[in-house]
Order: C-alpha cells, then sequence, then structure tokens
C-alpha cells in the first residue's frame, strides 16, 4: 500500500490552496494522511473527507511546552509507523524542517532536513525569487504547491465553476490583516451596489466573534431594506456551519480570507476585494468563474508588516463611484482608475486571471515570466506553445533573457539540485 | 521528571559551547583536533568547523597556473568564503567561544564582526612567532591570544594591546598518547634502537649525519636530498599518521627530540618553547633524549626528561641510555606521570576556558535546562525514561541544557527517532512563540 503524507502548518486558507496537490495524490496513493495545525483538524476533515488527518501544535496557544512536547512524541510515533512513501512538506518554517527530520530525507519533497542541514528545493527557490518581484507573480499558491507533484490533475478538476446558490449575498466583514480589508463605510456601498445590482436579496454577515463590532459598525451604513434583509453570523459559526451556508450563496463578498478559499473549494461565486499586500495573482480564488478586483497602485502590492507611507492609497478607487456602478451590473462611462477587473479562467499551468477592465503595464512580464516557469514544470506545454491563455506563439526573447536572468541563478546552472525536484516523475502516468 | 533533568540551570554555568574552528592543514590540526576531544572529554558542548574539507578547493586554485596577482585574488576571497561559512556556523551553533587553531581560516573582518556580536573568540597560536611574524596583524582582532611562548612574546602582545593573552603550552592527549601493546610484525616495523619522529629541518639534517651507524630511523617528510641518511628514512618520507606516531614512540628504544630550526649554525637551538612531541612521547610511556628548552624546566623536572644540549652530549647519552633499560623506564614513567598529573589538553583547555571565565564573570552564558524549556511542567514518566535513554545514547549528562541536547540531536545522521524530533519540534516551536 502506498501512502504519502501532506504537512500543511499554515493557516485556513493554505489547507484550502493545497487542494490541487492533494486531489493528486489521491489519485496516485492508496492512503494520503495530511497533517495541520490541532486547531484546523475540523476544517481538513470537512474540506478533504477521504484523508486521514493529523493534528500537532504548530500554531500559538497550542498548551504548554510540555503539552505540545508529549502531544508531539506521540504524534510523531504515529506518523513514524505509517512507513509513508512520499512526504510533502509545504511550508518554509522551522517547524516544518524540524519535522521533516522524522522522515527519509529522500521521500521528502518540499523542505527537507538532511543529516541536519535544511534543504530547500529548487522548485521552492524559484518561487523565492519571483516574489522578490511581487508584481509579475507567475503563478498561483495552489498551483506552486501542486506542482511539487509533477503533473497534477488538471486545474479545472480542482473546485466546481463557480454557480449561485440562491442563499443571497454573503459578506466577509474582514481579513487577518486589517489594511487588507474595506473599511465599514466602503465595505457598505460595495455591499449595497451588489444588494441593489442582485435584485436585494438576503445578506449574511460572516466573521469571528472578535468582529461583532464590525458587522455592526457596517450595518449602520446599511440602508433599512439592506438591514432587513441582513443575518448576522459573526462569531456564531465553526468551520461545518460556516461550509453550509457559504456553500447555498449566490455570491461571496470578501477580502483575501480562509472564508474565500472555501467559497471557490464549494463552486460559491466570488467578489473578493484585493488591496494594499493582498496580490491576485498569488492567492486570488481558485476556480472559474470568479471576479477579483485587484488595488493597482504604484507600490501594489505592498509588504504586509511595513507601514504604509501613502495612507492606504489604493483603497480609494473601492469607494469611487464609477466601481460602485460596476459592482451594481451598471453599463459604466468610464472605469475607475488604480483598480483593476479580473475574472478567474484555467490555462494548461493552472489558474490565472483575465482583465475586464483596468490596465495592468505589468502584464506582458508576468505573461513572459509564466511561459518561463510553465517551461520548468509541465515542458509539454510551453514547448508547445499552446493552453496558455494570454500568452502569444511569438515570444519575446529580449524579456525572456532578462527574466531568465531573473528567476534562474547560477547554482542553478552549476550544481546538480534540479534533479530532487520530481523524483517522484516515474511514476506518473499522462499528462493531461 | 528524574531529578537529575531538571537540575537548576545556575549549577551548570560551566559547562560551554565552543567552536573548534581548525586550520585547512598543517601541525595545528592534530592539536586542534586533540583540543576537540579535550573538551569533550570535559563535558562541554563542541561543534567543529572542518577548514579541512576546503583545503582541496584551495589547492586547486594553486593548480590553475595563472598570474600571481590572480591568484591572491582567487585565494583572498576564497578565504572570505570559508570565513563567512564559519560566521553561518556560528549563527547556528551560538556558541560561547569560537577557538580557533593557528591558521584557522578566520578572516579580520569576519574576527570583527564576532567581537560585534558578542561571541568570544580566542587564538591558540601553537607556533613560533618568530618564524610566523603574521600573528602581529590578527592577535588585537581575537579576544583571547593563547601563546606557546612567554617574556619578549608576551610583552610584544601586550604592547599591541592584547589584553587576553596567556602563555598555554602544548601538551598530550592521554586517551590516544599512550602505552600500547604491539605485536611482533609491529615491533619490527616501527620499531629500532634509535628513531626519530619529524620533518627534516635543516639544523636536524645535520645533527643526525652522525648517528647513521645506529639502528638509526627517521620518520617523517622533507628529507629529500639528504644522501646520507636516505637509507634511514622510512616510507621513502612519507606523512606518518598520528596512529602509527605512537606506535613508533612506543616500539623505539631511544626517541630523539630535537626541535627544529632553520639555522644550521647550531644545531641545537636552545629556544624557548616546548614542542607537541615532547608530551606525547611522555605520556605514551616513551624514553627521549629531548634538547634544552627555557621553558622547559617548568614543565617537567630533571629526573623526569634526559635533556642535551649539544649534538656531542646527545651522541653519549644515546651511547648511555641504549644500554640501561632500568634508567630509561624509570624516566619514562616518571614523566608519563608527569603529563598525566599536569599536561594533558584537558588541562590546557581547562586552563584555557578558566582564564576566559576569569575576564567575563559572565561567562558562559546560563543555558535553560530541559525542565526550564518545559517551564517546571512534570512529563510522563515513560517520556521522562526515554528521555534519559537519549542523553545516555547521545553521550551527555543527565543535566545537559536544552540547547546542548537539541544540538546532539542535530548531528545525528538519517532520519531522526520521534522522541528526537519532537525535541527539535519543541525548540523551533519555543523559537517561533517565546
Amino acid at each position: 500500500m502506498k501512502k504519502a503524507l501532506v504537512i500543511q502548518l499554515a493557516r485556513f486558507g493554505d489547507i484550502i490552496q493545497t487542494k490541487r496537490l492533494i486531489l493528486t495524490l489521491i489519485g496516485r496513493y492508496d492512503e494520503v494522511h495530511l497533517a495541520v495545525d490541532s486547531s484546523l483538524v475540523p476544517l481538513a476533515r470537512l474540506v478533504y473527507p477521504q484523508l486521514c488527518v493529523h493534528g500537532l501544535a504548530a500554531h500559538r496557544g497550542a498548551g504548554s511546552p510540555a503539552e505540545v512536547f508529549a502531544a508531539s512524541r506521540m504524534l510523531f510515533g504515529r506518523l513514524a509507523s505509517e512507513r509513508f512513501d512520499a512526504v510533502y512538506n509545504l511550508n518554509f518554517s522551522r517547524l516544518n524542517f524540524s519535522l521533516s527530520a522524522l522522515f527519509d530525507a529522500d521521500s521528502v519533497r518540499g523542505y527537507a532536513m538532511r543529516s541536519g542541514q535544511p534543504e530547500v528545493p529548487l522548485w521552492a527557490r524559484l518561487a523565492f525569487r519571483w516574489t522578490r518581484k511581487r508584481r509579475i507573480a507567475p503563478l498561483n499558491l495552489v498551483d506552486f504547491w501542486a506542482y511539487f507533484a509533477r503533473n497534477p490533475v488538471c486545474a479545472g478538476e480542482v473546485n466546481p465553476v463557480a454557480a449561485r446558490g440562491g442563499g443571497g449575498i454573503g459578506v466577509v466583514l474582514a481579513g487577518r490583516d486589517s489594511r487588507r480589508s474595506l473599511p465599514p463605510a466602503v465595505l457598505a456601498a460595495c455591499v449595497q451596489a451588489v444588494f441593489e445590482g442582485t435584485g436585494g436579496p438576503a445578506i449574511t454577515l460572516l466573521g469571528t466573534a472578535a468582529e461583532k463590532t464590525l458587522a455592526r459598525q457596517l450595518m449602520r451604513h446599511f440602508s433599512g431594506p439592506m438591514v432587513e434583509r441582513t443575518v448576522t453570523l459573526a462569531g456564531k459559526t465553526g468551520y461545518s456551519d460556516l461550509a453550509e451556508v457559504v456553500g447555498t450563496l449566490d455570491t461571496l463578498i470578501t477580502p483575501d480570507t480562509g472564508t474565500m478559499h472555501l467559497a471557490a473549494h464549494l463552486g460559491t461565486p466570488v467578489q473578493a476585494f484585493f488591496l494594499s499586500s493582498a496580490w491576485c495573482f498569488e492567492t486570488g480564488p481558485y476556480g472559474m468563474g470568479h471576479r477579483v478586483w485587484q488595488g493597482l497602485v504604484q507600490c501594489s502590492p505592498c509588504e504586509e508588516n511595513r507601514p504604509c507611507p501613502v495612507s492606504v492609497a489604493c483603497l480609494a478607487p473601492f469607494a469611487d463611484k464609477r466601481f460602485l456602478q460596476v459592482l451594481a451590473g451598471k453599463a459604466a462611462e468610464a472605469y475607475p482608475e488604480h483598480l483593476s477587473g479580473l475574472v478567474s479562467m484555467f490555462d494548461a499551468v493552472g489558474v490565472t486571471y483575465l482583465p475586464v477592465f483596468g490596465e495592468d503595464m505589468a502584464a506582458p512580464e508576468r505573461r513572459e515570466l509564466r511561459r518561463l516557469v510553465a517551461e520548468h514544470v509541465c515542458p509539454e506545454t510551453a514547448n508547445a506553445g499552446a493552453g496558455l491563455i494570454g500568452l502569444s506563439a511569438m515570444q519575446d526573447m529580449t524579456l525572456q533573457d532578462s527574466l531568465g536572468r531573473f528567476l534562474f541563478s547560477e547554482s542553478d546552472w552549476m550544481l546538480d539540485a534540479a534533479g530532487r525536484d520530481f523524483p517522484d516523475v516515474a511514476d506518473v502516468p499522462g499528462f493531461c | 521528571m528524574n531529578s537529575s533533568l531538571c537540575d537548576d540551570a545556575a549549577s551548570r554555568g560551566e559547562k560551554a559551547r565552543v567552536l573548534v574552528v581548525l586550520p585547512m592543514y598543517g601541525g595545528s590540526l592534530p592539536v586542534g583536533r586533540y583540543c576537540v576531544d579535550a573538551l569533550r572529554n570535559l563535558g562541554h558542548t563542541v561543534e567543529v568547523f572542518e577548514a579541512p574539507d576546503f583545503h582541496s578547493a584551495f589547492s586547486a586554485l594553486k593548480g590553475l597556473r595563472v598570474t600571481t596577482d590572480r591568484l591572491e585574488y582567487l585565494e583572498n576571497s576564497f578565504l572570505q568564503v570559508v570565513s563567512q561559512a564559519v560566521l553561518a556556523k556560528v549563527e547556528t551553533f551560538e556558541p560561547d567561544l569560537v577557538l580557533a587553531l593557528a591558521q584557522a581560516p578566520l578572516s579580520r573582518q569576519a574576527l570583527k564582526r564576532l567581537r560585534r556580536d558578542g561571541v568570544a573568540t580566542a587564538m591558540w597560536f601553537v607556533e613560533d612567532h618568530r618564524l610566523f611574524t603574521y600573528w602581529r596583524a590578527f592577535a588585537p582582532y581575537y579576544d583571547f591570544f593563547a601563546v606557546i611562548q612567554k617574556d619578549d612574546f608576551l610583552d610584544k602582545l601586550e604592547e599591541l594591546g592584547v589584553e587576553g593573552a596567556l602563555y598555554l603550552p602544548l601538551a598530550a592527549l592521554a586517551s590516544f598518547h599512550k602505552p600500547v601493546d604491539l605485536s611482533p610484525v609491529e615491533k619490527r616495523r616501527f620499531g629500532a634502537d634509535v628513531s626519530f619522529m619529524g620533518a627534516g629541518y635543516p639544523n636536524r639534517r645535520l645533527a643526525f649525519r652522525q648517528f647513521t651507524g645506529y639502528d638509526f630511523k627517521i620518520w617523517g617528510t622533507e628529507w629529500e636530498g639528504e644522501p646520507l641518511l636516505q637509507r634511514h628514512v622510512q616510507l621513502g618520507g612519507a606523512r606518518v599518521s598520528p596512529e602509527d606516531a605512537v606506535r613508533i614512540y612506543n616500539a623505539t628504544r631511544i626517541n630523539l627530540n630535537l626541535h627544529s630550526s632553520v639555522h644550521t649554525s647550531e644545531l641545537v637551538g636552545r629556544g624557548d618553547f616546548v614542542n607537541p612531541r615532547t608530551f606525547e612521547l611522555a605520556a605514551c610511556g616513551a624514553f627521549q633524549l629531548v634538547d634544552e628548552r627555557s621553558l622547559l624546566p617548568e614543565l617537567f623536572a630533571c629526573d623526569e626528561l634526559v635533556t642535551f644540549s649539544s649534538v656531542e652530549e646527545l651522541h653519549g647519552l644515546i651511547r648511555d641510555y641504549l644500554e640501561d633499560e632500568e634508567a630509561r623506564q624509570a624516566y619514562a614513567l616518571r614523566a608519563r606521570e608527569r603529563v598525566l598529573r599536569e599536561h594533558t589538553y584537558e588541562h590546557r583547555m581547562q586552563a584555557l576556558l578558566d582564564f576566559v571565565r576569569a575576564k567575563r564573570p559572565s561567562w558562559p552564558a546560563v543555558r535553560r535546562t530541559l525542565e526550564s524549556a518545559l517551564h517546571g511542567a512534570q512529563l510522563p514518566s515513560e517520556l521522562t525514561a526515554e528521555l534519559g535513554q537519549l542523553l545516555e545514547s547521545l553521550g551527555l549528562p543527565a543535566d545537559a541544557s536544552f540547547d546542548d541536547l537539541c544540538w546532539a540531536v542535530r548531528q545525528r545522521k538519517g532520519t531522526l527517532t520521534e522522541l528526537e524530533t519532537a525535541l527539535l519540534f519543541l525548540q523551533e516551536w519555543k523559537k517561533q512563540y517565546a
């Protein structure tokens, strides 16, 4: 019996964004296990009922050090006894590196510890490099993780095509970082536009218990009919309730959040607001038929932890009347500046986002970088010159030359690192 | 929880984490390895920077056949990379002390960085400062500078502003340099009436021409071009391993120990420092005739070592002692006892660390015990027992610090056990959320 383990120690959204990889492994192994932080075990079981899910103390608040130690010892004993054929260790963190020491380094895809030396595979090193120029980020995180396995399942098989569920509008009150969320007044105007544009359906406010105040602040900006149609579930839903609610919505209005990825997983249409450090080309909703509104100023996307020197200028377009007209589905005479409207699509590599309005000056460079990355992970497609949406048959060789030097370092060329990227290539059947 | 695992951190403040930076090659390399063993024997946590692993790359530069200025540039660049590797090791290991042996690849820039970061550095300069004059350019960058010579050298260091200078003579490693039982074949192969083990310095070449009438074996390198001695030179002048050196010392009736000199005007130089061979021969329980050194009397008494001050005197002593096995054995025994009592590398390392401790009152840093890492909480008894077994298998004391335990686990090759992995996981978890 062939077994694989996926170690995903990050957060809510990341667990769902591991889906393409997990579906790939389900098709290749008899048994797939998933290790996540203990607090996220219910979510993981909900999203992946076919997996054996293990919870470990990876996050703050997991208990005292003694409890963490004793629980880890017990869990690691169980994991070691499973004798996994492959371990997909997905997070670049010290915790992940230390956990990988439990397994034969040759069986670890991703971040491994080899005789005490942490190793970053070439694929991840390429990603580290392209994140130095996030504006031209060529790959969605779902696809990045999926390509830790060679020839993952088709992108279109990951999530259902987005379709209305009849349950009205869901509104995610805020994301983890407040700068990436719309303030109540701006969000209320956006919700109102969608409300009016869709005939005044029910509104469900979603969030944590800490966001109850935010819900009240938001509703102060709602019109009477909107208030009447609004239900607040902030702090009232576990993962199961949340999935039940989100799965029935017509649309989910949200910043870049775990709930957004849950909606994409369930096939609920997403209208996502991406601003500040959020960048849809990295973590946009995965699937066909989602809409993303991406704030696009000179400094987009910024660094999450650095103070904003321009008073969150990327927020302004979301309050623009022209944008609200677009949200309401009215024909716009002109589109707001510093904002791009995009819809999610697939090409042969994975998900991508096509602009409906707004000019993204970085698009040509991103396209060429995607072509280079595609050459690395799915050369069949890239060489055929087909299947990559937005990529012209003619390649910009000058741009590719400079991007090639940006993406590949001398050590890639000189040291034997590439071979470890796809050690399971031999047992992979056809390319999709 | 086992009380032995839970001792107060303060009571274990004596143990240090030491990063030993070996030279890429040369005479101080084995001394560095002996220091590593000695520090470990004293219970300290030791990590080694294996500079010899970089030597082949360094040698390759010399084989390039390029212009001298280009070669110098490449060598300096390479040494900067190796220095950076040492710094990376320091960053990961977080030592209380970086102990470098003479010629260790630590650049001034790296030493400045270590000083800025508050990492104590020590150099054991086991060379003759009159020959290796480059010490001037490096000594001020070390916090502690141990030397094998006294008087004018210590004065010069003081003039340079080096406050942490100390006299630290060479020594022997008792667990290695010891009497050994040799097979008849080994006795034939390594034994002789008279032997010398060492490089063919000019003073030795001239002096030893007078002993060709004896059953005399010369071991070591750099004896080429000395026709009179060729039939005495063993293994074609190949390098002799430290293990074989111990066999030679043990198998020889009279071991000659003539300190090196590049001068031929005075075959017996009457220099100051005492070479490692003196201590090693003594520790092996081997009889030696050693030339007089100004620092020898304070290290060995006159009934422990037989000394000579001229080649003529040496000649006479060889004749006398070849016939007197009882006297040879008596000297050898007393010399060995003296070494074991005062001149082992454990003694030297203890002296060095005591010196550092005296200069830096809060040194070494008190590290967390496993108990404090667990905030004093009780562990299940079976887990405590498992930990006890792990400490034992790692050769660590029961009161080893949490960080030392984790470090020892990290040194293990291959996959780790669930207990070892849980320890590393806990260490990272604490770093992340402390």
